[in-house]
C-alpha cells in the first residue's frame, strides 16, 4: 500500500499561537479522515478570524490537546531551535509472522501529514535595551503594526494550509482503506508524533523504508 | 445507464442524497436561523444523518424531500446562489456572494463508466463512490467555513443587532451566467470530482474574495420614526385612546428597518416594495408588533399597510427564499403583551373605586383642589419625576394609565425581550424555513422565553398608585400646592362635592400602596400626620418642604372646621 505524504507549508508562529494553530490543522485533517459517523462542530479560533471543524469525538479532542501540550513543553526545552514538526499518521494494523522478541502485529502507515512550524520570539523585532518605561510610542505603534501584519499573514497561511489539506484529501482517495461498517467517529487509527528539529521528515521516511517497521520518534 | 444496488444504495440514491445533504450544509452555513430562532436540539442521529456519515441535524422543511429539489433527476445541476441583500434600501440590488454548483455530469463516451460493467465491479464502484462522496461532503463542509461569507454569517447569527444586509439564497437548476465584470470579481474553487456510474459528481464554488465593498454595518435598533401615540411622556395627551382594532394597527405599521425578502413568487405588494416584510412573527416587533396579534400593539405608527405582511407561498419553481425574519436584534414581544397593554387600560377605566358618600372618616392629606377630586387626593409626586402636567387636563384615568418607566417606551420593549441568543434558544424543534405562513412560524414569539417583570404577567395587575402615577400627580400637586392652598381657604364648595372629595380622599389614602421609591423617607411626614391624627402613609410627604406641609396642614384644618360647621348647620 502506498503511503501518501503531505508536507504542509511552514507556518511562522509565536509561542502563544502554537496551540491554536495546531488545533486548527490537526482537527481539520482528522475531520477529513474520520469517516465514521460524526456530528461536526464548528470552532471559531480565538486568535484568528478562522472557523475550523472538529469531528466532535471527545477522545480525539483530548488526545490532540495532550499532544499539543507535549509539543509546547518540548520546544520550550529547546528555545534555540526554531523549526519544529508535528507528524499526524494514519495506519492499519496488520498481523505478521510471530517471531521472537517482536510483536505479532505491525502498523502499516498509509498516510502521513507533516505540519511545519517555525517558532518566533515575541521580542524578535524589539531593540535589546527597550523597556516599557520610556518606551517610544512611535516604536510601540510600529511594534503593534508588525504584530498585526504578522497575525494577518499567519491567518492567510493557515487558511492556505487548510485549503491544501482539503485539496489533498479530495485528490488522494484511492489509498484509503475500507471504512469499517457502522463506524462511529474515527474510522482509521492514527498517531501524532513530534519530530525533533534535527530530524526532518525526509530522514524519517528514509528510516521507515529501511526498517519497514513502526518508528516511534517522539 | 443502469443503476446498480449495493446494500440498498444505488448510485442514483447516493447522488440524490448527496445533493440534498450538500444543499443542507450550504444553507445551514449561510442562512441565519434557517431552522428558526431555536436550533433543533441535538439528538441521536437518525437515518438521514447517517448518509455520508455526517450528522447535520434536521434539514429545513424544503429539504425533507430531496426529490423536490431535483425534480428532473440527478443529472440536473443544483445551483445555489448565496445573496447579500441590502435591508434598508430595497432599491439596491442584491449581490451574489457565492455560487455553488453541484451536478452529476454524464461520462464521456470513451469513459469506462459509459458502458455497463459487471455486477461485482459495480458493487465496488458504488462503494468507492460512496466513500469518496463522504470525503467530498466533508470538504464542502470545511470550505464553507473558510470562505469570506462565513464571517458575514457569523455576524448575522451571533449579534443581537440588526445589520443593514441580509443573507438569502436562491436554488435553481440553472446558473445565470455572470457578466465579464462580475466574473472577474469572483474566485473559483473546484473540488475533485467523484466518479459514479451516472457520471462525474462535480462540485464547484465561485465566491467573492472580499465582501468589504458591501459596507456591512449595524443598522439602528430603533429606526427613526415619530411615535405619535406615545403615552409615556407626560406631555402626551393622556386622553388619547389606544387603537383597538387590528385594521387601525395594520394601517399604522411600517416595515421600518426590516424589509424582508418577502418576494414570494409573483405576488408583489402594491403598497410595499418587493422586499417588504412578510413574516408576521418578527421577533423584534416592538416596532410594529406581530401581525397575528395586532391588537397588542399600539405604540408604533408608521408601519406599512397590512398587505406587506402577507404570508408568502412557497414555490419551488423560482427557488427564491428568504430566511425567517430572525436576524434583527430585538426579539419578539411576549405573548402577554396584550394583557400588559390592557392592564393600563383597565386601570385607566377604573383606577379608583369611589367610596359611598357620607363616609364619616375624613382623611384629608392633599391639596384641596376640588376641581378634580380624585386627582388631587393622590399622594405627592416622587422627586424623580421632573415632569409637570397641566392639572386641569388630567384626570384619574390618565394618571393611572401611565405605565412604569421600564415598560413605557419601545426601548422598554427591547429591554424586556430576550437577545437573539435567547431567540435562538427558543427555536422550535421543528424549525422551519419555508414561508408558507403556517402556525409554526409563531414559535418566534410563543416559544421564546423572555423575561418580563412578573407583574406584567398578571392580567389583573393594576397599579393605580404606581410610582409614575404618583409622580405625575404628585408633581402637579407639588407645583400647585402653594397656589391651591390659598385658593382653598376661600373656596366654598357645595356640601356634596366636599363630601365626595373627602370620601375619595379617605378611600385612596386607605387603599394606597406604599411608595417604592427609596428617596422617600418616612420621618418628617410621619410626625406631621400624627399631629393631625390621621396616620397615613408617611412617605407621601417626605419630599416636601416643611413650609408646604404646614400650609397644607392649615388648609386641612380649615376644611375640617368648615365641614364641622356645615354638619352642625344641618343638624340644626
Amino acid at each position: 500500500m502506498n503511503c501518501e505524504v503531505c508536507e504542509l507549508k511552514e507556518l511562522v508562529v509565536e509561542q502563544f499561537e502554537i496551540r491554536e494553530v495546531l488545533r486548527c490543522i490537526l482537527h481539520t485533517i482528522i475531520f477529513h479522515r474520520a469517516l465514521g459517523l460524526v456530528r461536526p462542530r464548528d470552532i471559531n479560533c480565538e486568535l484568528f478570524e478562522l472557523t475550523y471543524v472538529q469531528c466532535g469525538v471527545p477522545e480525539v479532542e483530548k488526545e490532540i490537546e495532550e499532544k499539543i501540550t507535549e509539543f509546547i513543553s518540548k520546544i520550550s526545552k529547546h528555545p534555540n531551535r526554531r523549526s519544529h514538526q508535528v507528524c499526524l499518521s494514519f495506519y492499519e494494523t496488520k498481523d505478521k509472522q510471530p517471531a521472537w522478541f517482536s510483536s505479532k502485529t505491525e502498523r502499516v502507515y498509509w498516510e502521513r501529514w507533516f505540519i511545519n512550524l517555525q517558532i518566533t520570539n515575541q521580542r524578535v523585532n524589539m531593540k535589546p535595551n527597550q523597556t516599557k518605561v520610556g518606551f517610544d510610542p512611535g516604536e510601540k505603534l510600529s511594534s503593534l503594526e508588525e504584530k498585526k501584519l504578522h497575525r494577518t499573514a499567519l491567518e492567510a497561511s493557515i487558511r492556505e494550509n487548510l485549503f491544501q489539506i482539503i485539496k489533498f484529501v479530495n485528490e488522494k482517495m484511492d489509498h484509503l482503506p475500507h471504512i469499517p461498517p457502522n463506524a462511529e467517529g474515527i474510522s482509521y487509527p492514527y498517531e501524532i508524533t513530534i519530530l525533533s528539529s534535527s530530524e526532518s521528515s525526509l530522514d524519517m521516511l528514509k528510516r521507515m523504508l529501511q526498517t519497514g517497521h513502526q518508528t516511534t520518534l517522539s | 445507464m443502469a443503476a446498480h444496488s449495493d446494500s440498498g444504495r444505488t448510485t442514483e440514491q447516493i447522488v440524490s442524497q448527496f445533493l440534498s445533504k450538500a444543499l443542507h450544509a450550504i444553507l445551514a452555513a449561510r442562512i441565519p436561523y434557517i431552522h428558526g430562532p431555536t436550533p433543533p436540539p441535538s439528538r441521536h442521529p437518525r437515518k438521514r444523518d447517517r448518509w455520508f456519515h455526517l450528522a447535520l441535524g434536521d434539514p429545513p422543511p424544503a429539504l425533507e424531500h430531496p426529490s423536490g429539489l431535483i425534480p428532473n433527476g440527478v443529472m440536473e445541476p443544483l445551483v445555489v446562489d448565496i445573496l447579500l441583500s441590502p435591508r434598508d434600501d430595497p432599491t439596491m440590488p442584491e449581490a451574489i456572494v457565492e455560487r455553488w454548483v453541484a451536478q452529476c455530469e454524464a461520462p464521456a463516451p470513451w469513459s469506462p463508466l459509459h458502458s455497463p460493467a459487471e455486477t461485482s465491479s459495480n458493487s465496488f464502484l458504488v462503494k468507492r463512490t460512496y466513500k469518496k462522496s463522504i470525503i467530498l461532503l466533508r470538504s464542502i463542509y470545511s470550505v464553507l467555513r473558510l470562505l469570506p461569507a462565513q464571517r458575514v454569517f457569523k455576524m448575522l447569527c451571533a449579534s443581537n443587532q440588526s445589520y443593514n444586509h441580509d443573507l438569502t439564497y436562491r436554488v435553481s437548476s440553472f446558473a445565470e451566467p455572470f457578466s465579464r465584470k462580475e466574473e472577474a470579481e469572483f474566485q473559483y474553487h473546484c473540488f475533485a470530482p467523484v466518479e459514479t456510474q451516472s457520471g462525474q459528481l462535480a462540485v464547484s464554488v465561485q465566491y467573492r474574495p472580499s465582501l468589504s465593498q458591501f459596507n456591512l454595518e449595524i443598522s439602528s435598533l430603533l429606526p427613526p420614526m415619530l411615535i405619535t401615540d406615545y403615552v409615556g411622556s407626560p406631555a402626551a395627551d393622556p386622553m388619547r385612546a389606544f387603537p383597538s382594532s387590528p385594521s387601525e394597527r395594520a394601517g399604522t405599521r411600517s416595515s421600518t428597518s426590516f424589509p424582508l425578502r418577502g418576494s414570494q413568487h409573483g405576488q408583489p405588494s402594491t403598497s410595499a416594495p418587493a422586499s417588504a416584510p412578510v413574516f408576521f412573527n418578527r421577533p423584534h416587533s416592538w416596532t410594529g408588533g406581530p401581525s397575528e396579534v395586532p391588537s397588542n400593539r399600539a405604540q408604533h405608527p408608521n408601519h406599512p399597510p397590512t398587505g406587506s405582511y402577507r404570508k408568502p407561498a412557497f414555490n419551488f419553481d423560482e427557488f427564491k427564499f428568504s430566511p425567517p425574519f430572525y436576524m434583527s436584534p430585538t426579539p419578539s414581544p411576549p405573548k402577554f403583551s396584550g394583557s400588559y397593554m390592557q392592564s393600563p387600560l383597565r386601570s385607566e377605566t377604573a383606577p379608583v373605586s369611589i367610596p359611598q358618600p357620607g363616609s364619616s372618616k375624613v382623611k384629608v392629606l392633599r391639596s384641596p383642589n376640588l376641581s378634580d377630586p380624585t386627582r388631587n387626593f393622590l399622594p405627592p409626586p416622587s422627586p424623580r419625576s421632573a415632569r409637570t402636567t397641566d392639572p386641569s387636563s388630567q384626570d384619574s384615568d390618565s394618571r393611572s394609565f401611565r405605565r412604569p418607566d421600564g415598560l413605557r417606551t419601545s426601548d422598554g420593549y427591547s429591554n424586556m425581550y430576550g437577545t437573539p441568543k435567547g431567540l435562538k434558544d427558543g427555536r422550535d424543534d421543528s424549525g422551519r424555513f419555508s414561508l408558507s405562513g403556517s402556525p409554526r412560524f409563531t414559535f418566534s414569539r410563543s416559544s421564546s422565553r423572555i423575561s418580563v417583570p412578573d407583574d406584567l404577567d398578571d392580567p389583573d395587575f393594576s397599579y393605580p398608585f404606581a410610582v409614575d402615577d404618583v409622580d405625575s400627580s404628585d408633581s402637579q400637586a407639588r407645583s400647585n400646592d402653594g397656589k391651591e392652598v390659598s385658593d382653598f381657604g376661600h373656596a366654598s364648595s357645595s356640601h356634596k362635592s366636599q363630601d365626595a372629595a373627602v370620601g375619595v380622599l379617605v378611600h385612596m389614602l386607605r387603599t394606597a400602596a406604599p411608595l417604592r421609591d427609596s428617596t422617600y423617607s418616612s420621618q418628617s411626614s410621619k410626625s406631621e400626620l400624627q399631629e393631625e391624627g390621621l396616620g397615613s402613609t408617611s412617605s407621601f410627604f417626605m419630599s416636601r418642604k416643611a413650609s408646604d406641609a404646614l400650609e397644607e396642614l392649615q388648609s386641612y384644618k380649615s376644611i375640617k372646621e368648615m365641614l364641622l360647621s356645615q354638619s352642625k348647620g344641618k343638624l340644626h
